[in-house]
Order: structure tokens, then C-alpha cells, then sequence
């Protein structure tokens, strides 16, 4: 307990802080541009062109059947290095950032379509009627009720990217975990960075878990 | 080409080999009120769908006012803008109020500005008697105040006809004559009309026609008076003693 207390000092702590805000602003821009590839793969895969549903069977293939620590191994180790005879730099944290992008749009794509898939058929035809186009009732009727339905997973899917954020630890990107590491490996144990690391995260899931409930629980009530 | 305002010229529709519609023909004139009735599973759901392209029939054509429907033409959209089509199960679109549900495709179809397409949106609301619903989600109406919303939805795009598919058997009793009144006043401005529907009682008095289908076949199709005094087939005959008390 006194090692605990000893470790806390306003310089370990804002060294700790600093990494989990950086852990939470990899979740975000993870989380939204997942989003938006989410919001393109499943209109892929839902449409009726099977070149385009290849497209998207392929992407969420390819991205929900390898791990995601092989992604970013290979868009921040592989790809420079193959790419090295063109003389362009990459930072690696931007690639293991696209690499975990690419790999919640194909998790969101699958969570988007099942949302889509969802929105009662009559919906679609009500749209037909009124000479709506596809992607005016995309946009202004289903997309709306799909999102309405799949508000909790994706905060579930926020709360997972927050924590897998720390998978670029290994090619060293600055979060949570690698604060942690860096004041273990400055002090006398490793022990305590870590279950303060291990705290933070805990906290940062009882909040959004509490999120999670309340907007389950204002969607159940509008239904 | 004919001036009917819809002209069904022998159409069939089969989904996986079973017929719903079976070489159905019918013309409908402008101001006619035609009901449609039938067993369940004759086919009426079908035969106004193919009507309102919500379908496609294999064979055989539709034409709305003089023009053929085809999916496949450029002009499938602006055809269909003619019709306004009312559901079972309304179809409204819960994450919108009354109002916006009633905006929507006048603005994002017409390109009406907000404005405009919001006056005529409260003029229709004040037709089904529904003004002071206007901010509401569907979610807080009741059945019948929703099919008069999904009337009044479809009214915003002043369509030259009006189809249902029986707006009324979702209903609580209470609630279907509100809608059948409003759907009477429409038969009274001259409004073209389909009505596929179970309520004998509207049939009688407001339709001009009526086409009695079984097994996707039309079996006869005659002036109202006609089909419920001295129906001339059997399975007509039989289909109303079953209906009627
Ligand atoms: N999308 C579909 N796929 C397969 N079969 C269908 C489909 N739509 C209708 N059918 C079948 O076609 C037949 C005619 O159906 P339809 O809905 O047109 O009947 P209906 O006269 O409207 O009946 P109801 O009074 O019950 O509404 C039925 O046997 C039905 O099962
Ligand atoms: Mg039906």
C-alpha cells in the first residue's frame, strides 16, 4: 500500500493521465472513422450488386478473421518496409491507427448491417411511395432507426477499441499501457504502473458501461 | 393509348413458382372509387402493389394515366409520384414528428422549400383533423390518428389517385370511422381511388365499382349495387354470405 501511495506523485500521475487520454483519443478517432467504414462496407454488403457484396464480404473477411495485432504489425512494420524503395515516410502510429480504423469498420460493418436489416421492410417501401431515392431513405429514414438500435453495441465496440489501443504499445505509440511500462521500468517495480493502468481502465469502463445502460434505457422508452 | 387514370393490362405475378395474380385486367377512370375485396390470400395486396410499382409483374403491363409503368424506364419515378399509397400498418417513420413525416419527400422530392411544404403540410393536417398533432412522434397516436397521418403523408404530394391496402384492419372499431370519413371526403373532392378493404359498409356506399378477386384471378367486377344485391358469381355469392350477417 505504501509503494502504491509513493508511486502516486503528481508527476507519475499526469505521466499516467497523459497516456490514458492518448488511449481514449486513439478510441474516438478509431470509433468514428470505424463508422463511417462501417456505414460503407454494410452498404456493400446489403446491396444488390455482387460485385460490390464481394467487395464487402471480402473486407470484413479479411479484417474480422485475422487478429488485429497482425494488422497493425503489418500496416506499421510491413508495409514501410516494402514500401521503403519509394523514399516516402510513414509514422507508425498513423498506420497502426488506419490498421485498427479498418479493422472496427469491418466489426461496425457487420453491427450496421444487422441494424439496417432490422428496420422494419415497410419503412422502405413507405419510402418507395413517397419517390424518396435510395440513398434519401438511407439517409433520413433507415440510417436513423438502424443507429438508434445499435447505439449500445457501438459504445460496447468504443469501450473494447479504448482498451485494443493498447495493442500500439508494441510499435510504440504513446497510451495507457506504454505509460505504464515506462514508469515501471523507471522505478523499483513494474507491479504498481500497472494496476494503476489496470484502475484507470476499470474506470474508464464503469463509465461508459453506466453510458451504455442509460442510452439502453432511453431507447427502450421512445420505442 | 387510352385515357383511363389506370389501365392493368393482363398482368400476372407468381412469387417462387406460386400465382398471386393470375392475368388481371381492370380500368379505372378518373374520379372512379374501385374497392377490392376478396378471401385472404386472393391476391388484392398483390394486384394494388403491382399497381403502385411496389411490385413488378412478369407479364402484362400497367398504365398510369395513358404511360406504362416499367421499373426499367426513365420516367418510373415521376409515374409513380401520381399515386399515393396508404398501408395496413401506416408506415411512419418513427424518428420523425407528424410534421417532419409529412415534409419529407415534398422537400427532398419536390424541392419545396421548408416553408411551403410545411403550409400544405398543416392544410392536410387540418383534412384529417389532426393540426394540433403536428409535434408529435407516431408513437404517441393511436392507430387511427397514425393512418390519418400516413393519409395526410401521402396527400402532401398531391397525387391525382389514392390507393389503400386495407387502412383500416389494424384498427380498433372506434378508430375506423374517423379514417373511413376522411376517405370519404376525399371520394367527395373527386379524388381516383383503390380501396382494398373488408368494410362492406364503405364499399356499399361510397365505392362506384367493385372487384371481387379469388386466387389471384379477378372473378367480377361490377357496379357496387350490383355485387351486393344480385351477385353474379357463385363464389362471390358465397364469399358474401360468409361476410355479412
Ligand atoms: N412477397 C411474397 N412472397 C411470397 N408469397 C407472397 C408474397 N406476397 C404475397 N404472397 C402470396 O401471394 C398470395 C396473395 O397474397 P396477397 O397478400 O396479395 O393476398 P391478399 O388478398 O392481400 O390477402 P389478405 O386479405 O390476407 O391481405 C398469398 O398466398 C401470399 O401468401
Ligand atoms: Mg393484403
Amino acid at each position: 500500500m505504501n509503494a502504491f501511495i509513493e508511486f502516486l506523485t503528481l508527476d507519475n500521475l499526469t505521466y499516467m493521465l497523459f497516456g490514458l487520454v492518448w488511449s481514449v483519443i486513439y478510441g474516438v478517432i478509431v470509433v468514428l472513422v470505424g463508422t463511417i467504414l462501417g456505414i460503407i462496407g454494410a452498404a456493400l454488403k446489403i446491396s444488390k450488386h455482387k460485385v460490390l457484396q464481394s467487395i464487402g464480404g471480402l473486407y470484413t473477411t479479411v479484417f474480422i478473421g485475422t487478429p488485429m495485432m497482425l494488422q497493425i504489425l503489418f500496416f506499421a512494420v510491413a508495409l514501410p518496409q516494402a514500401l521503403s524503395f519509394t523514399g516516402m515516410r510513414f509514422e507508425p502510429t498513423t498506420l497502426g491507427v488506419v490498421a485498427m480504423c479498418l479493422n472496427a469498420g469491418a466489426y461496425q460493418t457487420e453491427l450496421i448491417r444487422s441494424g439496417i436489416l432490422g428496420v422494419d421492410k415497410g419503412q422502405w417501401e413507405a419510402t418507395e411511395t413517397l419517390g424518396l431515392s435510395y440513398f434519401q431513405a438511407m439517409r433520413y429514414v433507415i440510417l436513423p432507426q438502424a443507429f438508434k438500435r445499435i447505439i449500445p453495441p457501438l459504445i460496447s465496440e468504443f469501450m473494447t477499441l479504448i482498451k485494443d489501443s493498447s495493442l500500439l504499445y508494441n510499435i510504440g505509440a504513446i497510451e495507457l499501457t506504454a505509460s505504464a511500462s515506462v514508469l515501471g521500468s523507471r522505478s523499483a517495480g513494474i507491479m504498481i504502473p500497472y494496476l494503476d493502468a489496470g484502475i484507470m481502465y476499470i474506470v474508464i469502463y464503469l463509465i461508459l458501461s453506466r453510458v451504455e445502460k442509460m442510452a439502453e434505457r432511453r431507447l427502450a422508452v421512445s420505442d | 393509348m387510352t385515357n383511363s387514370m389506370i389501365k392493368v393490362d393482363h398482368i400476372t405475378k407468381t412469387f417462387n413458382g406460386f400465382t398471386a395474380v393470375n392475368d388481371a385486367s381492370l380500368e379505372i377512370e378518373k374520379g372512379e372509387i374501385v374497392c377490392l375485396i376478396g378471401p385472404s390470400g386472393s391476391g388484392k395486396s398483390t394486384l394494388i402493389r403491382c399497381i403502385n410499382g411496389l411490385e413488378h409483374p412478369e407479364t402484362g403491363k400497367v398504365y398510369i394515366d395513358g404511360e406504362e409503368l416499367d421499373p426499367k424506364s426513365g420516367n418510373f419515378a415521376q409515374i409513380r409520384r401520381k399515386m399515393g399509397f396508404v398501408f395496413q400498418h401506416f408506415n411512419l417513420f418513427p424518428n420523425m414528428t407528424v410534421l417532419e413525416n409529412l415534409t419529407l419527400a415534398p422537400v427532398k422530392v419536390l424541392g419545396k422549400s421548408q416553408q411551403e411544404a410545411e403550409d400544405v403540410a398543416m392544410k392536410y393536417l387540418q383534412v384529417v383533423g389532426l393540426v394540433e398533432k403536428k409535434d408529435e412522434y407516431p408513437n404517441k397516436l393511436s392507430g387511427g390518428q397514425k393512418q390519418r397521418v400516413a393519409i395526410a403523408r401521402a396527400l402532401c404530394l398531391e397525387p391525382e389517385m389514392m390507393l389503400f391496402d386495407e387502412p383500416t384492419s389494424a384498427l380498433d372499431p372506434e378508430m375506423v370511422l374517423d379514417v373511413l370519413n376522411v376517405m370519404k371526403e376525399l371520394a367527395n373532392e373527386g379524388m381516383t381511388m383503390i380501396v382494398v378493404t373488408h368494410e362492406m359498409g364503405f364499399a356499399k356506399t361510397v365505392a362506384n365499382r367493385v372487384v371481387f378477386l379469388e386466387d389471384g384471378k379477378i372473378v367480377e367486377d361490377t357496379d357496387a349495387k350490383t355485387f351486393y344485391e344480385n351477385p353474379e358469381s357463385d363464389r362471390a355469392k358465397d364469399f358474401l354470405s360468409k361476410v355479412m350477417y
